[in-house]
């Protein structure tokens, strides 16, 4: 089974007043394991596409289902839940929780989840040691670069062994050393952890390095080629 | 978990949560020590009342309490006075014999309550003796001895052996009258007996009216947690009135009504501008982190942990500061209950109202948790608006505000 199943989805935003066409009868399908990169010009609906798999954002029309569940039939509270147990988010300004410290922040999902402290430190353990953050885990986000931060941020999302990874821009804020050595890492995630990754991005160095490419104009699938 | 987060985000914001602890130590602090200061105040007041005026009980003829008068006497006073010098539970008591009259001096002339009493039983029910500020205690002068208050000495504009007139009504209506010479005058710590009353000998007075027999006595107990007990065994051998002193002067209990009320006013006040500015605060910690709440809200945190964080975040801090409010507050006391807090200052306006000058701040025990219980229960309400904005972010926020 498909791990994301989109079927003529579309977004309109102010459907009252101004309407919006920010996604346009989109279909696909994402399977396990895809390094996936979701392209475009600055306004063609990335991150609206990305915010309704998500489940951040509710579909106009078509549905969505994740893992062969419609996730518009799930109430907030079911949908907080299904995001917690199987979508990992990494933002484009990392996002992480300043007041805790960067093993603190990856065990954070793991956390709500109620895992086992045990359990929890050695993942969290093991995945700042793949990411190469490992002698950093104890300094708070202030303390850290940019990428550092970014890198904390895929191991909080990859934690709990979610079905997929979502990355709006994950690499926008990043140098270019940085963006490259995070793709490498995200890159080895996919292969390692069997991760399922789907980001979007502008950054030409970070298409060269997906497997599947979704390229989007004005809301609609213009090409879709997997390498 | 969420309350080791609560409590580290506690921290992000130091000054303004010191201005929050803060401000709940000042306001707990404040109210203990006012409720301190009300209770020495109270304190003060009854007791200088029952020592000095009222003694614990008193025992008249019913018919005295609707007009009191020379021929409203104690009907069984033998019995009484058996029963009292029987009791271990009597520390003392005073017969008197009152009657209104008028007091002359050369000057001028006042409508007085001349009391007749047994000095030494006085001394001992009342204090009047200690109480003297010149003069002395029915000892120097023979004939017709007197005491007055400094107030009525005043007015008077007589001195120690001055010479006065006491001019009464006997039952028969004859108007009567007899010189007496002022041996003492005293300055009493209850303002009704400064105001109004002359002491005299017992048997002068009886002799002056004709009329042997009591209007009053007063009974000073060795506890007044006896004064139930003592109340009901006096009922018991006679059919006069006994009245405790609650019962004869009602300014008692209103004071403590009115005490009560006033500690609650103020502490409403008080946790009010608590409230404000908790929700204030809170509002401010939650709106600045508008984008961290969407995210956590994104990765997979329901609404009710975010309600609850933001709870926890407030009540901790009242759970710090209450209380060191309550620590400083009980050292407060603590030094004032031993040193006093002297309030000479306004003496004069104090004695009018039958207080101290110095007070004794002292305060019950179950107050320090109710006032903690009442700041905790401010803090969660002070926490549940902010906390109900903080769930009402959407979390696409955290998306979209980069
Ligand atoms: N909340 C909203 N209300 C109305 N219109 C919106 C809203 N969010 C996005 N849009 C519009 O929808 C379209 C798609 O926006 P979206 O943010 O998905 O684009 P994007 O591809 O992520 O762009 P960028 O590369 O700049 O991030 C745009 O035209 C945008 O103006
Ligand atoms: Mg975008």
């Amino acid at each position: 089974m498909s791990v994301i199943e989109a079927k003529s989805v579309s977004k309109i935003y102010n459907p009252d007043t101004i309407p919006v066409h920010a996604i346009n009868d989109v279909s696909l399908t994402i399977e396990e394991g895809e390094f996936t990169a979701i392209v475009g010009p600055s306004g063609c609906g990335k991150t609206t596409l990305l915010n309704m798999i998500g489940g951040l954002d509710s579909v106009s029309e078509g549905h969505i289902s994740v893992s062969g569940v419609n996730i518009a039939d799930l109430n907030e509270a079911a949908l907080t839940d299904f995001r917690l147990k199987n979508i990992g988010f990494v933002f484009q300004s990392y996002n992480l929780i300043p007041v805790l410290t960067a093993k603190e922040n990856v065990e954070f999902v793991m956390l709500l989840q109620q895992s086992h402290q045990s359990a929890m430190d050695e993942r969290a353990d093991e995945l700042l040691t793949k990411m190469g953050i490992k002698e950093v885990s104890q300094r708070r986000p202030a303390e850290l670069s940019g990428g550092q931060q970014q890198r904390v941020a895929v191991a909080r999302a990859l934690a709990s062994k979610p079905k997929f990874i979502l990355a709006d821009e994950p690499t926008a804020n990043l140098d270019s050393h940085s963006t490259e050595s995070l793709l490498d890492i995200m890159a080895k995630m996919n292969e390692e952890e069997k991760a399922t990754f789907i980001f979007s991005t502008h950054d030409q160095r970070v298409i060269d390095k997906a497997r599947r490419i979704i390229t989007l104009e004005d809301g609609r699938i213009v090409s879709d080629e997997k390498k | 978990m969420i309350l080791s987060l609560a409590w580290k985000n506690i921290w992000r914001s130091k000054k303004r949560s010191f201005v929050v602890i803060g401000a709940i130590i000042v306001g707990v602090w404040a109210l203990v020590f006012m409720f301190a200061f009300y209770n020495s105040f109270i304190e003060a007041f009854s007791r200088n009342g029952v020592n000095h005026d009222y003694s614990h009980i008193q025992i008249h003829n019913p018919d005295y309490l609707i007009e009191p008068g020379l021929e409203f006497r104690l009907s069984e006073v033998e019995a009484l006075e058996q029963s009292l010098n029987g009791s271990q539970s009597v520390k003392s008591w005073s017969g008197r014999q009152i009657v209104n009259g008028m007091l002359a001096s050369p000057k001028t002339s006042l409508g007085v309550q001349i009391y007749g009493v047994v000095p030494d039983a006085e001394a001992q029910t009342t204090g009047l003796e200690s109480q003297l500020l010149d003069g002395t205690y029915f000892s120097a002068i023979k004939r017709n001895p007197i005491l007055i208050s400094e107030k009525l000495a005043d007015k008077l504009k007589v001195k120690v052996r001055s010479k006065v007139v006491i001019t009464l009504q006997k039952l028969d209506r004859e108007i009567t009258a007899a010189s007496f010479r002022v041996e003492g005058i005293f300055k009493s710590k209850s303002p009704r007996i400064n105001e109004s009353a002359a002491y005299v000998r017992l048997s002068d007075l009886q002799s002056l009216t004709a009329v042997t027999g009591l209007n009053e006595m007063a009974v000073y107990l060795n506890d007044s947690e006896l004064i139930l007990p003592v109340k009901d065994s006096l009922s018991a051998v006679t059919n006069d009135l006994v009245r405790t002193y609650r019962e004869i002067a009602p300014e008692f209990d209103m004071m403590e009504q009115q005490s009560a009320m006033t500690k609650q006013i103020v502490t409403v006040i008080i946790m009010l501008a608590l409230l404000f500015g908790i929700v204030n605060t809170m509002l401010m910690a939650v709106l600045e982190r508008t984008k961290e709440i969407g995210m956590l809200r994104s990765i997979g945190m329901h609404k009710k942990s975010v309600f609850r964080m933001i709870i926890l975040e407030t009540c901790l801090m009242s759970l710090i500061a209450g209380p060191l409010g309550l620590f400083f507050g009980y050292l407060t006391n603590m030094w004032l209950e031993t040193n006093g807090m002297d309030l000479s200052a306004y003496a004069t306006a104090l004695e009018e109202y039958g207080m101290d000058a110095i007070f004794y701040p002292s305060i019950e025990n179950v107050t320090y948790p109710i006032l903690m219980m009442v700041v905790i229960f401010t803090a969660f309400l002070g926490a549940v608006y902010p906390a109900i904005k903080a769930i009402k972010l959407d979390p696409l926020e955290a998306i979209r505000k980069l």
